[in-house]
């Protein structure tokens, strides 16, 4: 039957210019492979230039050749800094794996800065108030971080669902209010501020974990970090494999990719898409809890501001890592090293504005390439369907 | 031959016609749209240009509105050989069209739209006031400061209406102008024509497959069909059931079966292995197809069993509010395959996104063997058994970015998963088994689907659909767009799956493929089931009728 079908090979390849052709799609799949390597690494060098460039000409300390040198030194090889990475690369892992689920359900959560915050403000609130032995207070504390990401992320989805509003415009928004509130929250001792004898001379910061309420820190080769980055670790292979290998993964999938054919196949958009809005938020929130009880950003207490553009560094992440989650581990180690790198910088004499900068650009040229890669594929995919109609 | 009616009837008038296309044609591909097709407009007359879809008369029309460049033929206006290369060059010529499908900015108002497209400096007054003329010399009742937005789809038309006829056009042609209105609306509509057309002596091309206003409304008529003109005359002459007649033609049937195996020994270049495929699988359903051959079958009055299907009194409603489907009820038996006939846009949509579940319904009731299944319901349709072969497969049949394996599972995963984990060893050998059993020509289970021609993706949504061991199978058009040899694949499969005993019901707007197929057929118009026939009796006078809308009082209308 199947020889009846080639009988004519060539006469049917030269109508119809697309089939099988196995050889062909490996070598491609080689090109294609190098041409990614290229354009990351021209993207990277052009944006390395124009660092070096900013430095030279902005500043009167540091000079340029000394950029690379010194964000490598922060971000992996002075002494401690990997570890130090690897806590900052954590709570960024986190947000972008719940960005992931999400964005598979093909939805635009960018929120998450808000999110974190909310989650950090339910654990605060929370882990200094219950009772009970200290391992399982920071585990309900972290859970109740879960659940403040999970409810702010829910509300857009509900509006998305139900009213129709565009979960763009409410997450990012939301994320306003979040910051507002958890704001508030610090100006008000039955909320979150903490009483005045352990204020010193802040007035916003909330009481601070106790010692066995904190994620415990463990020490490798002389770096030390929170023990969460395994937990993170270990998340993203569990989004991997659900998104991969179970059937609620690929009707999730099935939801981002097509939303009728979905539905039909029963795929409840109110379900599933609600769904992923909540795990998204949940593991903002649990970033949130994470960075409060980690150790890595601040004194185990909350303080205004505390989101401090980790929601918005895992948002890119996900971007960067085009919603694979095992890519991601090392997307976001690299952008926590960016940013370890990069206060690095700061540190010596380059000014805090043009430190920012740097890191600003670093990450677009690592934006670039997928956004390149993703139009690229795009336009393949559409001339192959309107070749063929 | 067809102009010379024409002459005659314009006879009276002693300048020469405004517009004559004369044996105009325009080939698409193999295709042939229009072929030595003749007009002719008077000015004060309304001309209906009558036929089913794909007959020529949308073609016809772009060409007068310079859309569409002719491949031979001429146009002439007042007698003049013109040449129309676009439509700013027919507009100067004096020719307008409405389209059917409006073009309007809904956030703007009136006079805006209307003054949309103008260059130079824009004078709102000088516009605002034209419009508020024209509205009331036409008696349009439109109020220039009006957002469209806040506007029915009657009076955006006669916004559309206001938008050509400002540049006070010597010809109007209208594009399924009452196919978006009401009957009162359309009513509105044809006074209006009938002021434009006798008091300014403008002229008028109607075009419509609805024979009730081709009747009431025009003055001359010309039919098409495949792209030629059948029939061309005076209106006064004519009544429904010839017009119907001249619309679906009588040796359709038969030209089917000549034009698919002419077409199939041209075509030798194509891996066509249809005819072998088909062997093969109707071997593979053997069992079924030796207890009921086909000769059994094809006869049917309405079998004796229960429905497998049953619709009844099915009410469904736009997001604008247009009613979709106005109260239809239906029933499909084990075994037959049920044709549903109609001109495009009459529910046919509508009726196959409700058993698809991705249409609520405002009424009414779907049952599947006698159990009332959830309508709405993600997935619902789908696990009573209701196998779907989807309109626009990329819109609802499957997901281009996944492999052609998971478009396979895309509807049952857990038939290859344990606990909700899915196996890829068992997907992966599944799908193989399908591609081999539908020979879906790709590179493998993991080839992308979107990598596959439109008849191997098409083979891929029936190989998911079939595999599950339907109830019942909905076919949407499921021919559309397809080679020859990918349409006598899909028409032997349905064949096949009714023989297994499965209630097929076939959705097409092309009538030869309903006559072809279906063992008894109905006619869908304006969302309702107006009429039934057994193959045995089929009429395709009264068909025509039916699916023009034709008040037939002796239809014996099923409700």
């Amino acid at each position: 039957m199947t020889d009846v079908g080639h009988l004519e090979p060539v006469a049917s390849d030269a109508m119809n210019p697309t089939p099988n052709e196995p050889p062909v799609s490996e070598r491609s799949r080689l090109t294609s492979a190098s041409e990614v390597i290229v354009l990351y690494a021209s993207c990277l060098f052009v944006a390395l230039a124009l660092a070096a460039l900013l430095v030279e000409l902005a500043s009167d300390k540091g000079s340029w050749s000394s950029v690379y040198t010194v964000i490598l030194d922060g971000a992996v090889r002075s002494p401690g800094r990997w570890g130090l990475t690897l806590g900052v690369s954590a709570p960024i892992l986190l947000v972008a794996l719940g960005t992931t689920v999400s964005g598979r359900a093909g939805l635009v959560n960018i929120g998450q800065e808000g999110q974190l915050v909310v989650g950090a403000g339910f654990t605060a609130y929370v882990g200094v108030r219950i009772g009970g032995p200290g391992p399982l207070a920071l585990l309900i504390s972290l859970a109740c971080g879960v659940v403040g990401g999970a409810v702010w992320a829910g509300i857009a989805g509900v509006l998305r669902f139900w009213r129709n509003v565009p979960e763009v415009l409410t997450t990012l928004l939301m994320g306003v209010v979040a910051a507002n509130l958890v704001g508030w929250g610090l100006r008000n001792q039955y909320l979150l501020l903490a009483p005045p004898e352990g204020r010193a001379n802040r007035n916003q910061v909330s009481e601070p974990f106790a010692l066995s309420r904190r994620i415990p820190r463990i020490t490798l080769f002389g770096n030390e970090f929170p023990i969460s980055v395994f937990a993170a670790l270990a998340f993203a292979i569990i989004v991997w494999l659900v998104l991969g290998r179970t059937v609620v993964g690929f009707r999730l999938r099935m939801l981002g990719r097509n939303a009728r054919t979905a539905q039909r196949a029963g795929v409840s958009e109110k379900r599933y898409g609600v769904g992923a809005m909540l795990v998204s938020g949940g593991f903002a929130g649990l970033a949130g809890g994470v960075m409060l009880t980690g150790g890595d950003f601040g004194n185990y207490q909350l303080v205004a501001n505390f989101g401090a553009g980790i929601g918005f560094a895992g948002l890119l992440a996900a971007l960067v890592a085009r919603q694979r989650a095992l890519v991601l581990i090392v997307v976001a180690f690299l952008f926590g090293g960016l940013r370890t790198g990069s206060g690095f910088l700061r540190s010596t004499g380059v000014s805090a504005r043009i430190a920012d900068v740097v890191q600003g650009m670093l990450v677009l040229a690592m934006l670039l390439p997928p956004a390149i890669l993703y139009l690229r594929a795009r336009r393949r995919a559409l001339a192959a369907t309107s070749a063929r109609t | 031959m067809t102009s010379v009616p024409n002459d005659h009837v314009g006879g009276e008038h002693s300048s020469p016609p405004a517009v004559e296309l004369i044996d105009i044609t325009k080939r698409f591909g193999q295709i042939v749209a229009c072929d030595r097709v003749s007009l002719t407009l008077h000015r004060g007359r309304i001309h209906g240009i009558l036929g089913e879809n794909g007959a020529g008369k949308s073609t016809l029309m772009k060409v007068l509105i310079g859309l569409v460049l002719p491949d031979a033929g001429q146009i002439r206006l007042h007698g003049r050989q013109v040449q129309i290369v676009d439509p700013i060059d027919a507009g100067a010529h004096g020719i307008a069209m409405v389209h059917q499908h409006f073009s309007l900015v809904e956030a703007l108002t009136v006079w805006e739209n209307v003054a949309l497209g103008d260059v130079g400096r824009l004078d709102p007054r000088h516009v605002r006031q034209r419009v508020g003329e024209i509205s009331e010399q036409y008696g349009l009742d439109i109020d220039p400061d009006d957002r469209i937005a806040h506007l029915p789809a009657g009076m955006r038309q006669r916004v559309e209406i206001i938008k050509c006829l400002r540049r006070d056009p010597e010809v109007l042609v209208f594009d399924e102008p009452t196919s978006v209105l009401s009957p009162s609306e359309s009513e509105f509509l044809f006074d209006a024509l009938r002021r434009v057309v006798h008091h300014e002596g403008k002229a008028v091309a109607l075009v419509s497959h609805k024979l009730p206003e081709i009747l009431s409304v025009t003055d001359e008529v010309t039919i098409m069909r495949d792209g030629r003109v059948v029939k061309a005359g005076p209106t006064a002459g004519a009544d429904a059931s010839t017009l119907a007649r001249a619309m679906v033609g009588r040796d359709v049937v038969l030209r089917r079966e000549h034009a698919a195996f002419g077409v199939v020994d041209t075509l030798i270049e194509m891996p066509v292995d249809a005819t072998d495929t088909t062997a093969d699988t109707s071997a593979g359903d053997s069992p079924a197809a030796s207890v009921e051959t086909s000769e059994v079958v094809a006869p049917t009055e309405t079998p004796a069993a229960a429905p497998v299907l049953r619709l009844v009194g099915i009410t469904a409603t736009g997001r604008d509010g247009r009613v979709l489907l106005d109260g239809l009820t239906l029933e499909v038996h084990p075994g037959e395959i049920v044709g549903v006939a109609g001109v495009e846009d009459n529910g046919q949509r509508t009726l196959g996104d409700v058993l698809s579940s991705l249409h609520d319904v405002d009424a009414g009731r779907v049952e599947v063997n006698g159990v009332q299944v959830a309508t709405g319901t993600a997935g619902a349709m789908a696990r009573a058994g209701v196998a779907v072969i989807p309109e626009d497969r990329h819109d609802s049949g499957c997901v281009l970015d996944f492999t052609v394996a998971e478009n396979l599972f895309l509807v049952d995963p857990n038939r290859v998963s344990r606990r909700g984990l899915i196996s890829m060893s068992a997907m992966r050998s599944r799908a193989a088994e399908l591609i081999d059993r539908f020979s879906i020509n790709c590179t493998g289970p993991d080839a992308p689907m979107w990598s596959l021609s439109g008849g191997n993706q098409q083979r891929v949504v029936l190989a998911r659909e079939l595999s599950h061991d339907p109830q019942v199978l909905v076919a949407a058009q499921p021919t559309h767009g397809l080679d020859v040899g990918a349409i006598e694949y899909m028409s032997t499969q349905l064949r096949d799956a009714a023989k297994s005993g499965v209630g097929v019901l076939l959705i097409s707007t092309e009538l030869e493929e309903i006559l072809d197929l279906s063992d008894r057929i109905v006619v869908i118009f304006n969302g309702r089931i107006v009429g039934q026939m057994a193959k045995g009796d089929v009429d395709v006078e009264r068909l025509g009728m039916l699916m023009g809308g034709a008040d037939l009082s002796t239809a014996g209308a099923q409700s």
